[in-house]
């Protein structure tokens, strides 16, 4: 899967036609290998602009639900190409900031849903637009609680049966 | 009929005779403390052969403190199995029983919020002050609360992917090179 576009300087590689000058896609993983033995510059993909960033997180901080993201693994993304190339990413610093507040945002709103799901004892939920990223860092405690929230709605069945042997 | 008194706590206090086992025998009308175990084995909807005493804390008053505002009670100290334990007395035919089984439930919901944002925001910092007065359950949740947090901080300072010894192999090289050789 390829997120960026790379320029080679260099005619150094085994790898596929890439020609000195003319930008290439390539893997991520690949892109971050050549930089980091300096045979490339990365371009960064079109929303990693501060532009761009500032106006997802306003709408990520106005509306009430997830924007969607302009890609499943901004967070992926980000962390990386500011790691390695930083210095082929103009205005870097206040990227990785606004990428942060978007996160933020997106994560306090996530766990409003939770709880707003909780107090209302919904049976299900469902929640567009969210990335792996968020969903793993909120993930196990949301299943481990809802789960105790389930058992504790069979107790309020009257029938011997509801009760859990072994809770 | 037999009366029994069944408080919080669950012992093996009956169990430690002199030849290791014991026999009790019990007047009708007495009141004993006994495991939850036992009680459970002992109840018997048709034959009532002993009734529950509901412990305090799963009774109307304290019901109504839990119904204004749960979070103001130390779980803890008041369990610390509020969870599990009182899900466990509902197997008891008490008249009460839906009443203490919304009210735990009801406890468990206005908790959670709390729960949530203090797991998954102290990063790195003492929490035995926001653990204090949670229950054994609302600990084990808040464990898993800032395990999310912490593998994402891992993640996010790059730590994820530098290769750590598995703890198995930890334990197992103890012997060093000169043993070997003998």
């Amino acid at each position: 899967i390829s997120r960026q576009v790379l320029w080679c300087p260099s005619p150094h590689c085994y790898l596929g036609p890439f020609n000195p000058g003319l930008p290439v896609e390539v893997p991520v993983w690949l892109a971050i290998n050549l930089k980091q033995r300096q045979k490339c510059r990365l371009i960064p993909p079109e929303w990693m602009d501060v532009e761009k960033l500032e106006e997802i997180r306003d709408q990520e901080r106005k509306e009430d639900t997830f924007t969607p993201m302009p890609s499943p693994y901004y967070m992926e993304l980000t962390k990386l190409l500011l790691n390695y190339a930083s210095d082929n990413i103009p205005k870097a610093d206040e990227i990785r900031t606004l990428v942060k507040e978007t996160w933020d945002t997106r994560l306090a709103k996530l766990r409003l849903s939770a709880d707003s799901f909780v107090r209302q004892q919904e049976a299900h939920a469902k929640l567009d637009n969210l990335t792996l990223m968020e969903i793993n860092t909120t993930g196990t405690f949301l299943t481990q609680a809802l789960d105790h929230m389930y058992k504790l709605r069979t107790n309020l069945q009257p029938s011997e049966s509801a009760h859990s042997q072994d809770f | 009929v037999l009366v029994h008194s069944l408080p919080l706590g669950l012992l093996y206090s009956y169990f430690h005779g002199k030849d290791n086992f014991c026999s009790f025998s019990f007047m009708q009308g007495s009141k004993l403390e006994i495991p939850l175990w036992l009680a459970k084995g002992l109840h018997d909807s048709k034959r009532r052969i002993i009734s529950v005493e509901l412990p305090k804390i799963y009774r109307e008053a304290w019901r109504t403190v839990f119904s204004a505002d749960a979070n103001v009670v130390d779980l803890h100290k008041m369990g610390p199995y509020y969870y599990g334990f009182g899900s466990q007395l509902l197997n008891f035919d008490n008249p009460e029983n839906p009443e203490i089984a919304q009210t735990i439930l009801q406890t468990f919901i206005s908790r959670f919020r709390r729960i949530m944002d203090s797991s998954q925001n102290a990063y790195n910092e003492d929490t035995s002050a926001l653990v204090a007065r949670l229950d054994e359950l609302e600990r084990a949740l808040f464990r898993a609360g800032q395990k999310g947090l912490n593998d994402f901080q891992c993640w996010e300072k790059g730590q994820a992917s530098q290769i750590t010894a598995s703890s198995l192999v930890q334990n197992y090289g103890k012997r060093k090179f000169t043993d070997v050789d003998g």
